[in-house]
């Protein structure tokens, strides 16, 4: 690409259109000082190459001049390939973007807006299009390698289109034009497959074999769902068979069971026949016992009431003639007994008159008793009028005494001495003023109001507080005064003690405290003799009260006097106990005995009679029970003899009766003799045999059901072919992986030979990068000398570092000054610069650079500069114009003062 | 009496290794069963013996077992059949279908008891399942036939190769049960074997149509014919395959060799029926890419199945002229590089990744030119 002119308006600091050119395609300079456009006029020709028309965001919005409302625009007019193009763009308000081709000596228009855009890019090769936001670097295409924006000379990496361009201008040198056509079509070959990455192509351009692989994994499904089809179909048949086997063993079991079945039945049938048979034999053979035995009881109960109405009778004539022999024996013994009652009557009326006699001692002891009680009672009752006298007395002396108690006695007390205490205090505190006249002397004391009349030689006292202040006649005053006390608050104190004692004290008419003390203390005396002949009362009276005793006292008058009114003797003699009793005993004595003897006799005589009144009742009812046993002998007699029959026909048909017995047992036997060949009852057997019958009809009936459902099943599963379904999907799969193993081969083999191939050309593409290395190294030691050695480059072409001779290993970039770095990535940009301008002339713009280097290397750089403006079209931005003016062929443009 | 005998047709069997021609591989079973009853029919055959494997699978498509009951049904006479280890007489086989039972003239033979016919005794052994180390002859006692005693059996005779005894059947099974002729199936190849008189009592009538690559005498069906009672029966082999498989094996070590081997492919009768698969292995030489490339079309394109394994060519290590006909340069480098992979790598995988990679690199040098 060529420049050939460069025109910027409303750019950063750049107002009014500035427009240079034409440039040179060999050397450029343009300069003007700092803050004039320089960088901006590089800047809008980019924006304009590389940036779309219609870019927003901050970094465009900043290149709008300060505080002004103005479109960026920028105009380029270039070369590529020999056709000379012109861009117009117009950025942020109205953006517009217009590419024009030089056809006929004009230019004309070839395409606007987003196409002008994308066609520029194009034609510059600057494939990696800016997302949002200005373009960057890596954006620029090769002018990432030939365009160093200000400050920004350091080539730190490359795009991998860049690089990419490097390597194929280098690999045209390479493999020549049969090598690129090619190589071409292998890439092309290879990216109908792969990614640029080396992944397998997928979307739209997905590599045939990924479709190939779906539709594999496809089949392979529907085979895993064949397969399980032709497993439950397999199941199924199995299932079938399984049933069949169970029902034909249920079959086959019930089928042995049948044979031992029916004869069990049979055998049950009579077992239940001969039972019910043998029931009924025994019935008959019960019944025709139970009538021989009733004929045999009938015949034996008729002999038996015979014989009891016989002995019955003979038992009641006994019984009359004892009981005439017992009727007279109870008479003799009754009248016996009514004797010996009157004479005990008799003996019993002797105790009485020992009760009157006791009684009487009785009244005696009790009498005397009294008597004496009442003696005790009253001396008691004596003591307890005289107590109850002294008593009173003591109490009213006590009620006469007014006395104060221990605690007013303790307050006075205190009182006192608190008035003591302040008139004390007062005392102190008085000014005493004494004086002693010569003459008479009247004495005027203002406070309190007093006048004195003092005789000569005499002292007269004034006492007072604060001061003392006295008139003296024919004197004048004498005033005596003294601290300050407060005499009137301890007079108040006074007040108040004597206030109290007084009320304390109004009572006992004193105020004296020995006084008061000795009231309590003849109040205490009384109250303790009070006490003391309270405690001689209670004591004599204990839980009585004296009403009680009183009470007592009457009560033994009365019972005294009655006594005597009973025993008139006893008011004058009292009685005499012992003489009283020893003749009560006497004749006690005498009187028991004769009772005790009668009372004997006539209990024994009251016995035999009442032993004879038994047996005579007892022979009466036994004479009545065998009467009224005569009588049921006879009812039970008519009853048994109901039949009419003779004794001697009675025992025929017993006879009869007993020979039928016999038959009927005899066929029971035989019945019971079928039975025990039997044995145990089959029905039990036969229940079980029956329920393990219906078991297995059960089980085969259940078999039967699985085998009909598994049948169904089975033949809807047979309907389906699965065994020819899985058969297509098998030879499909085996197919699509013979197309995946046969594509796989060739992918394989495609991304062999690309890797190959791109391998070798690596080790080409280095081995040609070689004299870049060179070139450039070549062109550093004529700058800087020999010291650097040869430069290094990445297989990125990035400057990796620099191999001095004298060194084994190579020495990294940061080793260098800032001046040789700089040099180094110039002539390191010099150099792919010369490989890109092979086929075409390329523009290289530098912006400031070079100011580290000094004056003898920037001299040696110009010439370089000078060698390469040859191949390449340089333009310098700078703002130092001197620095350059070595350099005769170039053309200067001053942004300034324009030409 | 004369008879035919035929087995293992293993109809609706899967032909993986045939790729898109298995159905036409299935259409052709069912062709050459057609041939086998017009066989019987055209040798006066008395009855028709399908001694098991008739189908592959008894989980087989039920419109293919009408299929084969109404060729079968086309025969005039009887047909006996026995299931075989394939299609065993199991509940949902194919012996269940209601074909078997419309058809007047076919008769599954489900138990193991003789059958009394006018002019002779069949004693088929129907199979019940899969596998069994039971020999399915076993029972079989025909000493006392009067007439001529005809056994239908399929299971392995003692001798073939084969793994686990699967349905053992002894050699001399026919003589041990009586019988004058014991007719086989399992065995896809024809097979006879004859006593110590060179009398042939038993015999395998092979698959009707050959099922694979690599099967021997197969593609045949048994006329049998037995005298009478004692007499040694007479078998005579008929045609009734229409697919021939060839499988073929070269080693190339000449330039210029595949020219005969396309001349050969070129000369084959009936390409249509015919199914091929060719390896190769040895040394490819430049001269012999077009060659290869031929071959791959005729295979793929003439035949009703062909297929080419060339995996195991590598290319010839002193043929420059795979590389000299490179630009200079990396290519050349590379395909260097690819040559001596190609003949020295241990894995072959890796050696036909790198001789097919070689290739490619030729193709593309080719295109470029053009």
């Amino acid at each position: 690409m060529i420049l050939h002119s460069l025109r910027a308006a409303h750019w950063r600091s750049i107002l009014e259109p500035v427009e240079i050119g034409p440039f040179a395609e060999g050397l450029n300079v343009i300069h003007a000082p700092n803050g004039t456009g320089k960088s901006s006029l590089f800047e809008a020709m980019r924006c304009a190459l590389f940036d779309a028309h219609i870019v927003t965001g901050k970094d465009i919005e900043a290149v709008r001049p300060w505080g002004r409302s103005l479109a960026p625009q920028a105009t380029v007019e270039f070369s590529k390939t020999g056709v000379r193009y012109r861009i117009e763009k117009t950025f942020l308000d109205g953006a517009s973007a217009r590419l024009l081709r030089l056809e006929g000596g004009r230019f004309v228009p070839i395409a606007d807006g987003r196409n002008a855009d994308s066609m520029l890019r194009e034609i510059l090769d600057a494939t990696d299009a800016p997302g949002r936001g200005l373009s960057k670097q890596e954006h620029w295409g090769l002018a990432q390698v030939l365009w160093a924006p200000q400050g920004t000379l350091k080539l730190d990496s490359l795009s991998s289109s860049v690089s990419e361009s490097l390597r194929a201008a280098l690999g045209v040198q390479l493999t020549g034009e049969k090598g690129t056509r090619l190589e071409v079509l292998l890439e092309d070959e290879y990216l109908s497959f792969f990614t640029k990455g080396g992944k397998l192509r997928t979307g739209k351009d997905a590599a045939p074999i990924l479709a190939v692989e779906l539709e594999c994994a496809e089949v392979n499904r529907e085979r895993q769902r064949l397969l399980e089809q032709k497993r439950s179909f397999e199941e199924a048949a199995r299932a079938v068979e399984d049933a069949r086997q169970r029902r034909a063993q249920a079959r086959r079991d019930a089928e042995g069971l049948e044979e031992p079945l029916a004869q069990t039945r049979r055998l049950a049938e009579s077992f239940q026949r001969l039972q019910s048979d043998l029931q009924i034999k025994r019935q008959a053979e019960q019944a025709a016992k139970e009538r021989c035995d009733s004929i045999g009881r009938t015949i034996e109960l008729i002999a038996n009431a015979r014989q009891e109405i016989a002995r019955i009778k003979a038992q009641i004539e006994r019984d009359e003639a004892v009981l005439r022999d017992v009727a007279v024996e109870l008479k003799t013994a009754v009248e016996r007994a009514e004797e010996c009652r009157w004479r005990r009557d008799e003996a019993r009326a002797g105790r009485d008159s020992l009760k009157q006699r006791t009684a009487e001692i009785e009244d005696a002891r009790e009498f005397l008793s009294d008597t004496k009680a009442r003696q005790i009672l009253g001396t008691r009752l004596d003591k307890l009028r005289q107590l109850e006298s002294a008593v009173a007395t003591l109490r009213q002396s006590r009620a006469r005494l007014v006395a104060p108690d221990d605690t007013t006695i303790r307050e006075v007390r205190k009182h006192l001495a608190a008035r003591e205490k302040a008139e004390t205090k007062i005392e102190a505190s008085l000014i005493r003023l004494t004086i002693r006249p010569q003459y008479d002397a009247i004495v005027t004391r203002k406070s309190p109001k007093e006048t004195k009349t003092v005789r000569a030689g005499e002292d007269a006292t004034f006492a007072g507080s604060p001061e003392v202040s006295l008139e003296v006649d024919g004197f004048g005053r004498i005033v005596a005064s003294g601290p300050e006390m407060d005499v009137e608050a301890l007079r108040e104190e006074m007040a108040g003690a004597e206030n109290k004692v007084a009320k304390l004290t109004q009572p006992y008419g004193t105020q004296d405290a020995d006084r008061l003390q000795l009231l309590r203390d003849q109040a205490k005396d009384l109250d303790q003799k009070i006490a003391t002949l309270d405690g001689q009362i209670e004591e004599l009276v204990g839980d009585e009260t004296p009403e009680d005793l009183q009470r007592q006292l009457a009560e033994l008058d009365a019972r005294i006097l009655e006594r005597t009114g009973r025993f008139p003797v006893w008011k004058n003699q009292p009685p005499a106990l012992s003489g009283l009793q020893s003749a009560f005993d006497a004749r006690s004595k005498e009187i028991e005995t004769a009772a005790v003897q009668a009372e004997d006799a006539f209990e024994g005589a009251r016995s035999g009679a009442q032993a004879v009144e038994k047996r005579h009742a007892e022979t009466e009812v036994g004479l009545n029970n065998a009467r009224l046993n005569l009588e049921a002998a006879n009812r039970r007699l008519d009853d048994l003899t109901r039949d009419a029959l003779s004794d001697t026909a009675r025992r025929e048909v017993r006879k009869e009766a007993l020979m039928a017995w016999e038959v009927a047992r005899t066929q029971a036997g035989e019945c019971e003799a079928k039975l025990a060949e039997i044995g145990d009852d089959p029905g039990k057997s036969l229940e079980k045999l029956e329920r393990q019958f219906e078991t297995h009809q059960g089980a085969e009936a259940a078999a039967r059901d699985d085998e009909n459902k598994a049948e169904g099943r089975l033949q809807t599963l047979a309907a389906e072919g699965a065994y020819s379904k899985l058969a297509a999907c098998d030879e499909k799969r085996a197919d699509l992986e013979a197309g995946i193993r046969r594509e796989k081969l060739r992918m394989d083999a495609l991304r062999l030979l690309h890797d190959t191939v791109a391998s070798c050309k690596a080790a080409a593409v280095a081995a040609v990068a070689a004299p870049v290395e060179r070139a450039a190294s070549r062109m550093l030691a004529r700058v800087a000398g020999p010291r650097l050695g040869t430069l290094r480059l990445t297989g990125q072409f990035v400057p990796a570092g620099v191999q001095p001779e004298s060194l084994a290993e190579a020495v990294g970039l940061e080793n260098l000054s800032g001046g040789e770095e700089e040099q180094l990535f110039l002539v390191t940009r010099l150099a792919l610069g010369d490989v890109l301008a092979r086929d075409e002339r390329q523009l290289v713009v530098l912006d400031d650079v070079l100011n580290a280097t000094d004056t003898g290397r920037l001299a040696r750089m110009l010439v370089l500069l000078e060698e390469a403006s040859s191949r390449l079209q340089i333009v310098i931005l700078t703002c130092h114009p001197e620095r350059y003016r070595a350099l005769e062929q170039a053309t200067f443009f001053d942004l300034v003062r324009p030409a | 009496m004369r008879f035919l005998h035929t087995a293992d047709w293993q109809m609706g069997m899967r032909a993986e290794s045939v790729g898109k021609v298995a159905d036409r591989v299935r259409e052709a079973r069912l062709a050459a069963a057609r041939r086998v009853v017009e066989a019987a029919r055209d040798h006066k055959a008395e009855m028709l013996l399908l001694t098991g494997d008739v189908f592959e699978d008894n989980g087989v498509d039920r419109v293919l077992v009408r299929k084969v009951g109404e060729i079968l049904r086309c025969f005039a006479g009887p047909v006996y059949i026995i299931p075989g280890n394939h299609d065993p007489l199991s509940p949902g086989s194919v012996w269940e279908h209601p074909v078997w039972k419309e058809a007047d003239n076919i008769r599954v033979c489900t138990r193991r008891e003789p059958i009394d016919l006018d002019s002779c005794v069949l004693f088929p052994c129907p199979l019940r399942e899969k596998y069994s180390s039971k020999d399915p002859t076993s029972w079989i006692k025909a000493h006392d036939a009067s007439k001529p005693a005809i056994g239908l059996a399929h299971g392995n005779v003692e001798g073939i190769p084969s793994g686990e005894p699967d349905y053992p059947i002894p050699r001399d099974a026919a003589a041990r049960s009586g019988l004058d002729y014991l007719a086989l199936g399992h065995w896809h190849s024809f097979a006879r074997y004859e006593n110590s008189q060179g009398e042939c009592r038993m015999a395998y009538s092979g698959t009707h149509e050959t099922t694979k690559f690599g099967e021997r005498d197969s593609g045949n069906a048994l006329v049998v014919e037995i005298s009478r009672r004692g007499a040694p029966p007479s078998l005579a082999p008929i045609r009734t395959g229409s697919l021939e498989w060839r499988s073929t094996e070269h080693s190339v070590s000449q330039p210029l060799s595949l020219e005969s081997l396309v001349q050969q492919l070129s000369g084959i009768a009936e390409p249509g029926s015919t199914l091929v698969r060719m390896r190769l292995d040895g040394l490819l030489f430049p001269e012999d890419r077009d060659a290869l490339k031929q071959l791959d079309e005729i295979l793929t394109s003439r035949f009703l199945f062909g297929v080419l394994d060339a995996t195991g060519l590598t290319p010839a290590p002193d043929g420059e002229g795979w590389i000299e006909s490179l630009p200079a340069g990396p290519f050349r480098d590379a395909a260097q590089k690819l040559r001596a992979l190609a003949s020295n790598a241990s894995d072959p995988g890796q050696r036909a990744v790198a001789s097919q990679a070689l290739l490619q690199l030729f193709d593309l040098c080719e295109r470029s030119r053009s």
